[in-house]
Protein backbone atom coordinates (compact mmCIF):
# COMPACT_ATOMS: atom_id res chain seq x y z
CA UNK A 1 0.00 0.00 0.00
CA UNK A 2 2.79 2.29 0.95
CA UNK A 3 4.61 1.41 -2.21
CA UNK A 4 1.59 2.31 -4.38
CA UNK A 5 1.22 5.59 -2.68
CA UNK A 6 4.91 6.21 -3.14
CA UNK A 7 4.67 5.45 -6.88
CA UNK A 8 1.63 7.70 -7.37
CA UNK A 9 3.32 10.48 -5.49
CA UNK A 10 6.42 10.12 -7.61
CA UNK A 11 4.33 10.21 -10.79
CA UNK A 12 2.54 13.36 -9.72
CA UNK A 13 5.79 15.13 -8.81
CA UNK A 14 7.40 14.01 -12.07
CA UNK A 15 4.49 15.23 -14.27
CA UNK A 16 4.34 18.53 -12.43
CA UNK A 17 8.05 19.03 -12.99
CA UNK A 18 7.76 18.20 -16.71
CA UNK A 19 4.87 20.65 -17.13
CA UNK A 20 6.77 23.36 -15.32
CA UNK A 21 9.83 22.77 -17.46
CA UNK A 22 7.73 22.94 -20.63
CA UNK A 23 6.13 26.22 -19.48
CA UNK A 24 9.54 27.73 -18.79
CA UNK A 25 10.75 26.71 -22.24
CA UNK A 26 7.63 28.13 -23.94
CA UNK A 27 7.92 31.42 -22.08
CA UNK A 28 11.58 31.65 -22.99
CA UNK A 29 10.74 30.93 -26.62
CA UNK A 30 8.11 33.70 -26.91
CA UNK A 31 9.34 36.71 -28.94
CA UNK A 32 10.32 39.78 -27.04
CA UNK A 33 7.93 41.94 -29.27
CA UNK A 34 5.04 40.07 -27.76
CA UNK A 35 5.91 41.69 -24.58
CA UNK A 36 6.30 45.17 -26.08
CA UNK A 37 2.83 45.08 -27.62
CA UNK A 38 1.42 45.23 -24.17
CA UNK A 39 2.64 48.93 -24.02
CA UNK A 40 5.12 48.26 -21.41
CA UNK A 41 8.19 48.39 -23.73
CA UNK A 42 10.30 51.58 -24.32
CA UNK A 43 10.23 50.80 -28.09
CA UNK A 44 6.65 52.04 -28.15
CA UNK A 45 7.64 55.67 -27.68
CA UNK A 46 10.23 55.44 -30.46
CA UNK A 47 7.68 53.90 -32.86
CA UNK A 48 5.13 56.55 -31.96
CA UNK A 49 7.64 59.35 -32.58
CA UNK A 50 8.72 57.74 -35.88
CA UNK A 51 5.17 57.39 -37.14
CA UNK A 52 4.40 60.94 -36.17
CA UNK A 53 7.44 62.17 -38.13
CA UNK A 54 6.35 60.16 -41.18
CA UNK A 55 2.84 61.57 -40.94
CA UNK A 56 4.16 65.13 -40.74
CA UNK A 57 6.45 64.49 -43.68
CA UNK A 58 3.60 63.05 -45.76
CA UNK A 59 1.59 66.16 -45.03
CA UNK A 60 4.28 68.66 -45.83
CA UNK A 61 6.40 66.96 -48.48
CA UNK A 62 3.76 64.88 -50.32
CA UNK A 63 0.28 66.27 -49.69
CA UNK A 64 1.08 69.95 -50.17
CA UNK A 65 2.84 69.57 -53.56
CA UNK A 66 0.10 67.18 -54.67
CA UNK A 67 -2.48 69.81 -53.76
CA UNK A 68 -0.55 72.44 -55.69
CA UNK A 69 -0.25 70.12 -58.68
CA UNK A 70 -3.97 69.45 -58.57
CA UNK A 71 -4.64 73.19 -58.50
CA UNK A 72 -2.32 73.74 -61.48
CA UNK A 73 -3.94 70.92 -63.41
CA UNK A 74 -7.37 72.36 -62.68
CA UNK A 75 -6.25 75.80 -63.82
CA UNK A 76 -4.75 74.30 -66.97
CA UNK A 77 -7.94 72.34 -67.69
CA UNK A 78 -10.07 75.45 -67.20
CA UNK A 79 -7.81 77.44 -69.51
CA UNK A 80 -8.01 74.80 -72.23
CA UNK A 81 -11.78 74.41 -71.88
CA UNK A 82 -12.58 78.10 -71.74
CA UNK A 83 -9.92 79.76 -73.87
CA UNK A 84 -8.26 77.28 -76.20
CA UNK A 85 -10.97 74.72 -76.97
CA UNK A 86 -14.32 76.19 -75.90
CA UNK A 87 -17.09 73.78 -76.89
CA UNK A 88 -19.27 76.65 -78.09
CA UNK A 89 -16.70 77.80 -80.65
CA UNK A 90 -16.09 74.22 -81.79
CA UNK A 91 -19.82 73.64 -82.25
CA UNK A 92 -20.15 76.92 -84.12
CA UNK A 93 -17.43 75.82 -86.55
CA UNK A 94 -19.22 72.49 -87.04
CA UNK A 95 -22.51 74.30 -87.56
CA UNK A 96 -20.95 76.51 -90.20
CA UNK A 97 -19.75 73.41 -92.06
CA UNK A 98 -23.37 72.23 -92.07
CA UNK A 99 -24.56 75.53 -93.52
CA UNK A 100 -21.84 75.47 -96.16
CA UNK A 101 -22.90 72.00 -97.27
CA UNK A 102 -26.20 73.38 -98.54
CA UNK A 103 -24.48 76.23 -100.35
CA UNK A 104 -21.98 73.87 -101.98
CA UNK A 105 -24.82 71.71 -103.32
CA UNK A 106 -26.62 74.80 -104.59
CA UNK A 107 -23.51 76.04 -106.44
CA UNK A 108 -22.89 72.61 -107.95
CA UNK A 109 -26.46 72.56 -109.24
CA UNK A 110 -25.99 76.02 -110.78
CA UNK A 111 -23.07 74.72 -112.83
CA UNK A 112 -25.20 71.82 -114.03
CA UNK A 113 -27.56 74.19 -115.89
CA UNK A 114 -27.35 73.12 -119.57
CA UNK A 115 -25.45 75.54 -121.80
CA UNK A 116 -25.70 73.60 -125.10
CA UNK A 117 -26.76 75.91 -127.93
CA UNK A 118 -26.06 74.24 -131.31
CA UNK A 119 -29.02 73.95 -133.66
CA UNK A 120 -27.79 71.76 -136.54
CA UNK A 121 -27.24 68.01 -136.28
CA UNK A 122 -23.47 67.83 -136.84
CA UNK A 123 -22.56 70.66 -134.47
CA UNK A 124 -24.99 69.25 -131.90
CA UNK A 125 -23.17 65.92 -131.90
CA UNK A 126 -19.79 67.57 -131.34
CA UNK A 127 -21.18 69.93 -128.74
CA UNK A 128 -22.82 67.04 -126.87
CA UNK A 129 -19.46 65.31 -126.58
CA UNK A 130 -17.69 68.51 -125.56
CA UNK A 131 -20.17 69.36 -122.78
CA UNK A 132 -20.67 65.78 -121.56
CA UNK A 133 -18.20 66.05 -118.63
CA UNK A 134 -17.66 62.36 -119.37
CA UNK A 135 -14.13 61.16 -120.30
CA UNK A 136 -15.77 58.13 -121.93
CA UNK A 137 -16.92 60.35 -124.81
CA UNK A 138 -13.38 61.53 -125.63
CA UNK A 139 -12.86 58.94 -128.43
CA UNK A 140 -16.03 60.18 -130.17
CA UNK A 141 -14.61 63.67 -130.48
CA UNK A 142 -12.28 62.71 -133.35
CA UNK A 143 -15.13 61.56 -135.59
CA UNK A 144 -17.47 64.38 -134.58
CA UNK A 145 -14.71 66.89 -135.22
CA UNK A 146 -13.90 65.45 -138.64
CA UNK A 147 -17.59 65.50 -139.56
CA UNK A 148 -17.76 69.22 -138.80
CA UNK A 149 -14.34 70.61 -139.70
CA UNK A 150 -13.23 68.06 -142.30
CA UNK A 151 -10.03 66.03 -142.53
CA UNK A 152 -6.59 66.85 -143.92
CA UNK A 153 -6.82 67.55 -147.64
CA UNK A 154 -5.37 64.93 -150.06
CA UNK A 155 -1.83 65.42 -151.34
CA UNK A 156 -3.20 66.39 -154.75
CA UNK A 157 -4.96 69.41 -153.30
CA UNK A 158 -2.16 71.02 -151.32
CA UNK A 159 1.61 70.96 -150.94
CA UNK A 160 3.04 68.86 -148.11
CA UNK A 161 3.95 71.85 -145.85
CA UNK A 162 0.36 73.04 -145.94
CA UNK A 163 -0.96 69.55 -145.20
CA UNK A 164 1.45 69.27 -142.24
CA UNK A 165 0.27 72.59 -140.88
CA UNK A 166 -3.37 71.61 -141.23
CA UNK A 167 -2.82 68.27 -139.54
CA UNK A 168 -0.93 69.86 -136.67
CA UNK A 169 -3.67 72.42 -136.17
CA UNK A 170 -6.41 69.80 -136.22
CA UNK A 171 -4.46 67.73 -133.70
CA UNK A 172 -4.13 70.63 -131.28
CA UNK A 173 -7.75 71.72 -131.69
CA UNK A 174 -8.96 68.19 -130.97
CA UNK A 175 -6.58 67.77 -128.05
CA UNK A 176 -7.82 71.00 -126.50
CA UNK A 177 -11.42 69.87 -126.89
CA UNK A 178 -10.60 66.51 -125.28
CA UNK A 179 -8.74 68.26 -122.49
CA UNK A 180 -11.78 70.43 -121.85
CA UNK A 181 -13.92 67.32 -121.32
CA UNK A 182 -11.32 65.84 -118.96
CA UNK A 183 -10.99 69.07 -116.99
CA UNK A 184 -14.76 69.26 -116.60
CA UNK A 185 -14.85 65.68 -115.29
CA UNK A 186 -11.97 66.34 -112.89
CA UNK A 187 -13.68 69.48 -111.63
CA UNK A 188 -16.81 67.44 -110.88
CA UNK A 189 -14.72 64.97 -108.87
CA UNK A 190 -13.09 67.85 -106.97
CA UNK A 191 -16.53 69.19 -106.09
CA UNK A 192 -17.62 65.76 -104.85
CA UNK A 193 -14.48 65.43 -102.74
CA UNK A 194 -14.95 68.92 -101.31
CA UNK A 195 -18.49 68.06 -100.23
CA UNK A 196 -17.32 64.80 -98.65
CA UNK A 197 -14.55 66.53 -96.70
CA UNK A 198 -17.07 69.13 -95.60
CA UNK A 199 -19.37 66.38 -94.33
CA UNK A 200 -16.48 64.96 -92.31
CA UNK A 201 -15.78 68.41 -90.90
CA UNK A 202 -19.30 68.56 -89.47
CA UNK A 203 -18.41 65.77 -87.05
CA UNK A 204 -14.70 66.47 -86.65
CA UNK A 205 -12.92 67.36 -83.42
CA UNK A 206 -10.11 69.91 -83.08
CA UNK A 207 -7.72 66.97 -82.74
CA UNK A 208 -8.87 65.27 -85.94
CA UNK A 209 -9.31 68.51 -87.89
CA UNK A 210 -5.63 68.69 -88.74
CA UNK A 211 -5.95 65.39 -90.64
CA UNK A 212 -8.78 66.83 -92.70
CA UNK A 213 -6.73 69.98 -93.17
CA UNK A 214 -3.89 67.92 -94.60
CA UNK A 215 -6.30 66.13 -96.92
CA UNK A 216 -7.83 69.41 -98.08
CA UNK A 217 -4.38 70.79 -98.77
CA UNK A 218 -3.54 67.69 -100.80
CA UNK A 219 -6.71 68.15 -102.85
CA UNK A 220 -5.85 71.80 -103.39
CA UNK A 221 -2.42 70.87 -104.70
CA UNK A 222 -4.10 68.38 -107.01
CA UNK A 223 -6.65 70.94 -108.18
CA UNK A 224 -3.91 73.46 -108.86
CA UNK A 225 -2.04 70.85 -110.86
CA UNK A 226 -5.11 70.17 -113.04
CA UNK A 227 -5.66 73.89 -113.53
CA UNK A 228 -2.01 74.21 -114.55
CA UNK A 229 -2.50 71.37 -117.00
CA UNK A 230 -5.50 73.18 -118.53
CA UNK A 231 -3.49 76.38 -118.74
CA UNK A 232 -0.71 74.50 -120.54
CA UNK A 233 -3.25 73.23 -123.09
CA UNK A 234 -4.53 76.75 -123.59
CA UNK A 235 -0.98 77.97 -124.17
CA UNK A 236 -0.50 75.21 -126.76
CA UNK A 237 -3.65 76.20 -128.63
CA UNK A 238 -2.55 79.82 -128.77
CA UNK A 239 0.99 78.82 -129.75
CA UNK A 240 -0.31 76.79 -132.68
CA UNK A 241 -2.49 79.71 -133.68
CA UNK A 242 0.54 82.00 -133.61
CA UNK A 243 2.63 79.48 -135.52
CA UNK A 244 -0.10 79.30 -138.18
CA UNK A 245 -0.05 83.06 -138.59
CA UNK A 246 3.72 82.94 -139.08
CA UNK A 247 3.39 80.07 -141.52
CA UNK A 248 0.88 82.06 -143.59
CA UNK A 249 3.44 84.84 -143.94
CA UNK A 250 6.12 82.31 -144.95
CA UNK A 251 3.83 80.72 -147.53
CA UNK A 252 2.96 84.15 -148.90
CA UNK A 253 6.64 85.02 -149.19
CA UNK A 254 7.32 81.78 -151.05
CA UNK A 255 4.35 82.37 -153.34
CA UNK A 256 5.51 85.92 -154.07
CA UNK A 257 8.99 84.62 -154.93
CA UNK A 258 7.52 81.97 -157.21
CA UNK A 259 5.28 84.53 -158.86
CA UNK A 260 8.21 86.91 -159.31
CA UNK A 261 10.34 84.20 -160.96
CA UNK A 262 7.48 83.06 -163.17
CA UNK A 263 6.78 86.65 -164.20
CA UNK A 264 10.46 87.15 -165.03
CA UNK A 265 10.55 84.02 -167.15
CA UNK A 266 7.39 85.06 -168.92
CA UNK A 267 8.76 88.50 -169.70
CA UNK A 268 12.08 87.05 -170.97
CA UNK A 269 10.15 84.69 -173.27
CA UNK A 270 8.11 87.59 -174.69
CA UNK A 271 11.26 89.49 -175.59
CA UNK B 1 15.17 -4.56 -3.23
CA UNK B 2 15.42 -5.94 -6.66
CA UNK B 3 11.67 -5.96 -6.97
CA UNK B 4 11.48 -2.34 -5.89
CA UNK B 5 13.96 -1.37 -8.54
CA UNK B 6 11.98 -3.26 -11.20
CA UNK B 7 8.77 -1.65 -10.09
CA UNK B 8 10.40 1.77 -10.22
CA UNK B 9 11.55 1.10 -13.76
CA UNK B 10 8.03 -0.04 -14.75
CA UNK B 11 6.67 3.08 -13.15
CA UNK B 12 9.02 5.29 -15.14
CA UNK B 13 7.90 3.89 -18.56
CA UNK B 14 4.60 5.80 -18.78
CA UNK B 15 6.36 8.93 -17.64
CA UNK B 16 8.85 8.51 -20.53
CA UNK B 17 5.87 8.27 -22.94
CA UNK B 18 4.46 11.47 -21.44
CA UNK B 19 7.94 13.07 -21.81
CA UNK B 20 7.93 12.36 -25.52
CA UNK B 21 4.69 14.31 -25.85
CA UNK B 22 6.26 17.23 -23.99
CA UNK B 23 9.32 17.02 -26.17
CA UNK B 24 7.14 17.15 -29.33
CA UNK B 25 5.31 20.21 -27.94
CA UNK B 26 8.63 21.84 -27.18
CA UNK B 27 9.93 21.22 -30.69
CA UNK B 28 6.74 22.66 -32.27
CA UNK B 29 6.99 25.76 -30.10
CA UNK B 30 10.59 26.34 -31.11
CA UNK B 31 9.73 25.81 -34.76
CA UNK B 32 6.75 28.22 -34.68
CA UNK B 33 8.46 30.96 -32.73
CA UNK B 34 9.35 33.92 -35.18
CA UNK B 35 13.09 34.33 -34.95
CA UNK B 36 13.10 37.86 -36.64
CA UNK B 37 10.80 39.26 -34.04
CA UNK B 38 13.23 38.26 -31.50
CA UNK B 39 16.07 39.66 -33.62
CA UNK B 40 14.52 43.11 -34.24
CA UNK B 41 15.84 45.64 -31.88
CA UNK B 42 15.43 49.38 -31.26
CA UNK B 43 18.38 50.15 -33.51
CA UNK B 44 16.79 48.35 -36.41
CA UNK B 45 13.50 50.24 -35.94
CA UNK B 46 15.30 53.58 -35.91
CA UNK B 47 17.17 52.64 -39.08
CA UNK B 48 13.88 51.73 -40.73
CA UNK B 49 12.28 55.05 -39.77
CA UNK B 50 15.29 56.96 -41.03
CA UNK B 51 15.10 55.09 -44.33
CA UNK B 52 11.36 55.87 -44.75
CA UNK B 53 11.70 59.55 -43.90
CA UNK B 54 14.67 60.00 -46.19
CA UNK B 55 12.75 58.32 -49.02
CA UNK B 56 9.75 60.60 -48.47
CA UNK B 57 11.91 63.70 -48.26
CA UNK B 58 14.30 62.80 -51.06
CA UNK B 59 12.85 60.61 -53.76
CA UNK B 60 9.10 61.28 -53.38
CA UNK B 61 9.29 64.88 -52.21
CA UNK B 62 11.90 65.80 -54.81
CA UNK B 63 9.94 64.21 -57.64
CA UNK B 64 6.71 65.89 -56.58
CA UNK B 65 8.43 69.21 -56.30
CA UNK B 66 9.90 68.70 -59.78
CA UNK B 67 6.45 67.81 -61.20
CA UNK B 68 4.96 70.89 -59.57
CA UNK B 69 7.64 73.12 -61.07
CA UNK B 70 7.26 71.50 -64.49
CA UNK B 71 3.48 71.84 -64.44
CA UNK B 72 3.78 75.44 -63.47
CA UNK B 73 6.29 76.07 -66.28
CA UNK B 74 4.11 74.34 -68.87
CA UNK B 75 1.06 76.25 -67.69
CA UNK B 76 2.87 79.54 -67.91
CA UNK B 77 4.28 78.65 -71.32
CA UNK B 78 0.80 77.81 -72.64
CA UNK B 79 -0.88 80.86 -71.18
CA UNK B 80 1.86 83.37 -71.83
CA UNK B 81 3.66 82.15 -74.95
CA UNK B 82 1.42 79.84 -76.99
CA UNK B 83 -2.10 81.08 -76.25
CA UNK B 84 -1.80 84.42 -74.47
CA UNK B 85 -5.34 85.69 -74.03
CA UNK B 86 -4.32 89.23 -74.93
CA UNK B 87 -2.91 88.12 -78.29
CA UNK B 88 -5.96 85.97 -78.99
CA UNK B 89 -8.26 88.91 -78.36
CA UNK B 90 -5.98 91.14 -80.40
CA UNK B 91 -6.19 88.74 -83.35
CA UNK B 92 -10.00 88.64 -83.06
CA UNK B 93 -10.11 92.43 -82.98
CA UNK B 94 -7.77 92.55 -86.00
CA UNK B 95 -10.13 90.31 -87.98
CA UNK B 96 -13.08 92.50 -87.10
CA UNK B 97 -11.11 95.63 -87.95
CA UNK B 98 -9.93 94.24 -91.31
CA UNK B 99 -13.49 93.25 -92.16
CA UNK B 100 -14.78 96.74 -91.51
CA UNK B 101 -11.80 98.32 -93.31
CA UNK B 102 -11.87 96.30 -96.53
CA UNK B 103 -15.19 94.45 -96.65
CA UNK B 104 -17.28 97.44 -97.66
CA UNK B 105 -14.77 98.71 -100.22
CA UNK B 106 -14.39 95.33 -101.86
CA UNK B 107 -18.12 94.84 -101.97
CA UNK B 108 -18.56 98.23 -103.64
CA UNK B 109 -15.90 97.45 -106.27
CA UNK B 110 -17.44 94.06 -106.97
CA UNK B 111 -20.88 95.65 -107.28
CA UNK B 112 -19.80 98.13 -109.98
CA UNK B 113 -21.76 97.35 -113.13
CA UNK B 114 -19.58 97.20 -116.23
CA UNK B 115 -22.43 97.17 -118.75
CA UNK B 116 -21.38 99.40 -121.67
CA UNK B 117 -23.64 98.65 -124.65
CA UNK B 118 -25.70 101.56 -125.96
CA UNK B 119 -28.13 100.09 -128.50
CA UNK B 120 -31.22 98.09 -127.60
CA UNK B 121 -30.29 94.62 -128.75
CA UNK B 122 -26.71 94.63 -127.41
CA UNK B 123 -27.91 96.18 -124.15
CA UNK B 124 -30.43 93.38 -123.65
CA UNK B 125 -27.90 90.70 -124.44
CA UNK B 126 -25.28 92.29 -122.23
CA UNK B 127 -27.67 92.62 -119.32
CA UNK B 128 -28.37 88.89 -119.47
CA UNK B 129 -24.79 87.70 -119.59
CA UNK B 130 -23.67 90.13 -116.89
CA UNK B 131 -26.48 89.62 -114.39
CA UNK B 132 -25.04 86.47 -112.81
CA UNK B 133 -28.45 84.81 -112.67
CA UNK B 134 -28.62 81.28 -114.01
CA UNK B 135 -32.39 81.59 -114.25
CA UNK B 136 -32.07 84.05 -117.12
CA UNK B 137 -30.10 81.66 -119.34
CA UNK B 138 -33.31 80.62 -121.06
CA UNK B 139 -33.63 84.15 -122.51
CA UNK B 140 -30.15 83.98 -123.96
CA UNK B 141 -30.69 82.35 -127.36
CA UNK B 142 -33.12 84.91 -128.86
CA UNK B 143 -31.13 87.85 -127.53
CA UNK B 144 -27.93 86.43 -129.02
CA UNK B 145 -29.68 85.86 -132.34
CA UNK B 146 -30.96 89.44 -132.28
CA UNK B 147 -27.41 90.69 -132.20
CA UNK B 148 -25.46 88.07 -134.18
CA UNK B 149 -28.14 86.67 -136.47
CA UNK B 150 -29.15 83.12 -137.32
CA UNK B 151 -27.23 80.40 -139.10
CA UNK B 152 -27.49 81.14 -142.86
CA UNK B 153 -30.12 79.11 -144.65
CA UNK B 154 -29.11 76.15 -146.78
CA UNK B 155 -29.72 78.30 -149.86
CA UNK B 156 -27.26 80.90 -148.72
CA UNK B 157 -24.32 78.75 -147.61
CA UNK B 158 -22.82 75.33 -148.05
CA UNK B 159 -23.41 72.74 -145.29
CA UNK B 160 -19.82 72.89 -144.12
CA UNK B 161 -20.04 76.63 -143.67
CA UNK B 162 -23.42 76.42 -141.94
CA UNK B 163 -22.10 73.78 -139.58
CA UNK B 164 -19.07 75.87 -138.73
CA UNK B 165 -21.12 78.96 -138.11
CA UNK B 166 -23.52 77.01 -135.91
CA UNK B 167 -20.63 75.52 -133.96
CA UNK B 168 -19.00 78.91 -133.49
CA UNK B 169 -22.29 80.35 -132.29
CA UNK B 170 -22.88 77.39 -130.00
CA UNK B 171 -19.48 77.64 -128.34
CA UNK B 172 -19.69 81.41 -128.05
CA UNK B 173 -23.10 81.13 -126.41
CA UNK B 174 -21.97 78.20 -124.27
CA UNK B 175 -19.03 80.21 -122.98
CA UNK B 176 -21.18 83.28 -122.32
CA UNK B 177 -23.67 81.13 -120.40
CA UNK B 178 -20.79 79.59 -118.47
CA UNK B 179 -19.70 83.08 -117.44
CA UNK B 180 -23.20 83.71 -116.08
CA UNK B 181 -22.98 80.52 -113.99
CA UNK B 182 -19.46 81.41 -112.96
CA UNK B 183 -20.51 84.90 -111.84
CA UNK B 184 -23.29 83.45 -109.72
CA UNK B 185 -20.91 80.94 -108.18
CA UNK B 186 -18.42 83.72 -107.54
CA UNK B 187 -21.05 85.58 -105.52
CA UNK B 188 -21.65 82.39 -103.54
CA UNK B 189 -17.93 81.98 -102.93
CA UNK B 190 -17.60 85.59 -101.75
CA UNK B 191 -20.47 85.01 -99.33
CA UNK B 192 -18.71 81.90 -97.99
CA UNK B 193 -15.46 83.80 -97.58
CA UNK B 194 -17.31 86.51 -95.70
CA UNK B 195 -18.92 83.93 -93.38
CA UNK B 196 -15.56 82.33 -92.64
CA UNK B 197 -13.97 85.68 -91.85
CA UNK B 198 -16.91 86.67 -89.67
CA UNK B 199 -16.69 83.37 -87.81
CA UNK B 200 -12.95 83.72 -87.33
CA UNK B 201 -13.53 86.99 -85.48
CA UNK B 202 -15.08 85.00 -82.64
CA UNK B 203 -13.12 81.77 -83.03
CA UNK B 204 -10.90 80.14 -80.43
CA UNK B 205 -7.44 78.74 -81.11
CA UNK B 206 -8.97 75.27 -80.94
CA UNK B 207 -11.76 75.97 -83.44
CA UNK B 208 -9.66 78.08 -85.84
CA UNK B 209 -8.14 75.04 -87.62
CA UNK B 210 -11.67 73.88 -88.41
CA UNK B 211 -12.37 77.24 -90.02
CA UNK B 212 -9.09 76.93 -91.93
CA UNK B 213 -10.30 73.59 -93.30
CA UNK B 214 -13.58 75.19 -94.21
CA UNK B 215 -11.68 77.84 -96.12
CA UNK B 216 -9.58 75.12 -97.78
CA UNK B 217 -12.69 73.22 -98.87
CA UNK B 218 -14.19 76.41 -100.28
CA UNK B 219 -10.93 77.06 -102.11
CA UNK B 220 -11.09 73.57 -103.59
CA UNK B 221 -14.63 74.28 -104.80
CA UNK B 222 -13.45 77.57 -106.24
CA UNK B 223 -10.58 75.82 -108.04
CA UNK B 224 -13.05 73.35 -109.52
CA UNK B 225 -15.21 76.16 -110.90
CA UNK B 226 -12.14 77.93 -112.21
CA UNK B 227 -11.24 74.69 -114.01
CA UNK B 228 -14.71 74.62 -115.55
CA UNK B 229 -14.30 78.18 -116.82
CA UNK B 230 -10.90 77.22 -118.20
CA UNK B 231 -12.43 74.20 -119.92
CA UNK B 232 -14.92 76.53 -121.55
CA UNK B 233 -12.14 78.79 -122.75
CA UNK B 234 -10.27 75.75 -124.08
CA UNK B 235 -13.31 74.68 -126.09
CA UNK B 236 -13.67 78.16 -127.47
CA UNK B 237 -10.02 78.50 -128.45
CA UNK B 238 -9.99 75.02 -129.95
CA UNK B 239 -13.05 75.83 -132.04
CA UNK B 240 -11.42 79.05 -133.21
CA UNK B 241 -8.34 77.11 -134.30
CA UNK B 242 -10.44 74.43 -135.95
CA UNK B 243 -12.40 77.10 -137.79
CA UNK B 244 -9.25 78.71 -139.19
CA UNK B 245 -7.93 75.32 -140.18
CA UNK B 246 -11.17 74.40 -141.85
CA UNK B 247 -11.01 77.57 -143.93
CA UNK B 248 -7.58 76.45 -145.11
CA UNK B 249 -9.00 73.07 -146.09
CA UNK B 250 -11.88 74.74 -147.88
CA UNK B 251 -9.41 77.04 -149.64
CA UNK B 252 -7.43 74.05 -150.88
CA UNK B 253 -10.59 72.39 -152.10
CA UNK B 254 -11.71 75.62 -153.81
CA UNK B 255 -8.32 75.96 -155.50
CA UNK B 256 -8.56 72.39 -156.74
CA UNK B 257 -12.05 73.08 -158.10
CA UNK B 258 -10.84 76.26 -159.74
CA UNK B 259 -7.93 74.39 -161.33
CA UNK B 260 -10.28 71.73 -162.64
CA UNK B 261 -12.64 74.32 -164.02
CA UNK B 262 -9.80 76.29 -165.67
CA UNK B 263 -8.47 73.08 -167.21
CA UNK B 264 -11.93 72.25 -168.47
CA UNK B 265 -12.24 75.72 -170.00
CA UNK B 266 -8.78 75.44 -171.60
CA UNK B 267 -9.39 71.95 -173.00
CA UNK B 268 -12.83 72.94 -174.35
CA UNK B 269 -12.43 76.50 -175.60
Amino acid sequence: MKQRLLIRGWRFIRNAMALGLALVVVVLMLPSKARSQLGLDPCCAIISAGLSTISNLLNSVVAKPLGAIQQLEQQSANFEQQVVFPVTAINQARGMAGQFQGQFVQMRQIFQVPVASATLATPQQLEQSLLSRNPGTVPQITNNYAALYGTVMPSTDAPQPVRDLVDMTDAEAQAAMKKAVEIDALADLELQAAEQINQQLQTAAPGSASILEAQTSAWLVRANAYTQSAMAELVRVRSIELANTGAQVKFSAAHTSTLYNSGGLLLQGAH
Amino acid sequence: MKQRALALIHGLRPSFRGGKRWLLLLLLTVALAPPSARAAGIGDILTLFKSITSTIQGAIGGALSGIQTLNSTINNFRQQIIWPLAQINQARAFVASTRSQYGGLMFQIQAIRNNSATLTNPTQLESVFRNGQSGSIGQFQPLYTNVYGNVPSSNDARPVQRNMVDMDDALAQGSLKTTVLSDQTTEGMLALADSIEQQSATAAPGSAPMLAIQAGISELESQAYLAKVLASELRQEAAKLAHQNSLLKQGAASTRNLQNQVQQVLTHP
